[in-house]
């Protein structure tokens, strides 16, 4: 009688712990995390960034700069999708591989709405105080900007949805395209799952 | 009972020739001037009878850091999914650290062939890793 009981209850245990997930940590990015139909998930930004990096690198674009390395505003980019998040996951990562592997900088001081105005202030001065003795101001090679779009498509219960990343970098000392790249991402389901 | 036996693995073979089922083309017979060899730890065996990697090639980028191309051939008789992700090395071995070695999903029908490709991050780069993870489904 004991033994059955014990049982039973061993049983119901485990049922109970059957159906909840604990949770845990997963690499960022990683298959592993949840995939949506719907929506931008941090694995497209990551492989986004991962293919315009990739394509930066392959076609040497950076390197025909006139400035070594090259400088580098980032303009507008464009989140023209219903899915909500930050374009700057896209851009910080480029950034931070094409700054601190030397092949660009970015110019934060550049034009009436610079990313950061205390720091164009500061150069200002400087250069209104020492006259034409002083550093020249950045005079950047390219500029970065683009585009994040989608396209969905529902068939009965079944939804699918593509996200383009496009991104274009113009030269500044021609106003001519020097680069640009798409990376197309296509979903397809009826509901969000965690990936494998 | 031959003729039985014929019909059956007839039936067997278009039971397993089923949807998404690609025939491949192509005119290569022999490795690439840019093959390179490559060694592989099988950890899934599954995985390695299913998903083969059947050549590597490297080459310089007009832009200067390599490019590595690696055919993959599904040759189970299901659609396959499977993640991979290239880490790059330096001459001396060190992993680069890059925004570019993330994990990448995609997909290659039976019988099919896709190509996983990768652009090294910097010039420094001498080397790389591949790590192949399929899907459960």
């Amino acid at each position: 009688m004991r033994i059955t009981a014990t049982i039973a209850s061993f049983a119901v245990l485990a049922l109970a712990s059957a159906g909840c997930e604990r949770a845990r940590y997963v690499e960022t990015g990683s298959p592993e995390g949840i995939i949506s139909v719907g929506d931008v998930d941090f694995q497209d930004i990551l492989k986004a960034s991962s293919g315009m990096l990739e394509s930066l690198a392959e076609t040497g674009v950076l390197k025909t700069a006139k400035q070594k390395p090259a400088q580098l505003i980032i303009g507008e980019i464009v989140n023209d999708t219903s899915s909500r998040f930050d374009v700057g996951e896209l851009t910080y990562r480029m950034r931070e591989q094409l700054v601190n592997s030397g092949q660009a900088a970015v110019v934060t001081t550049f034009g009436t709405s610079p990313e950061d105005k205390q720091a164009q202030e500061v150069l200002r001065r400087e250069k209104f105080l020492k006259g034409e003795t002083s550093e020249p101001l950045p005079d950047p090679d390219f500029s970065l900007t683009g585009k994040i779009t989608q396209v969905k498509r529902t068939a009965g219960n079944t939804k699918q949805a593509t996200y383009t990343f496009r991104l274009t970098l113009t030269n500044l000392r021609s106003g001519l395209e020097a680069w640009t790249k798409t990376v197309d991402m296509t979903k397809l389901g009826n509901k969000n799952a965690v990936g494998f | 009972m031959k003729p039985a036996r014929i019909a059956l693995t007839a039936l067997l073979a278009a039971a397993l020739a089923a949807c998404g089922t690609v025939n491949t083309t192509s005119t290569r017979n022999r490795p690439a001037d840019t093959a390179v060899d490559a060694k592989t730890r099988v950890n899934d065996l599954l995985q390695q009878i299913f998903l083969t990697a059947k050549e590597v090639r490297m080459s310089r980028t007009k832009g200067g850091p390599y490019e590595v191309q690696v055919d993959v051939e599904n040759n189970g008789f299901e659609y396959r999914s499977f993640a991979y992700r290239f880490d790059w090395v330096d001459a001396a071995g060190n992993v680069l650290a890059s925004q570019t070695s993330v994990w990448k999903s995609t997909n290659v029908p039976a019988g099919g062939a896709t190509v996983i490709r990768a652009v090294a991050p910097t010039d420094d780069a001498a080397d790389f890793r591949l790590q192949i993870r399929r899907a459960d489904t």
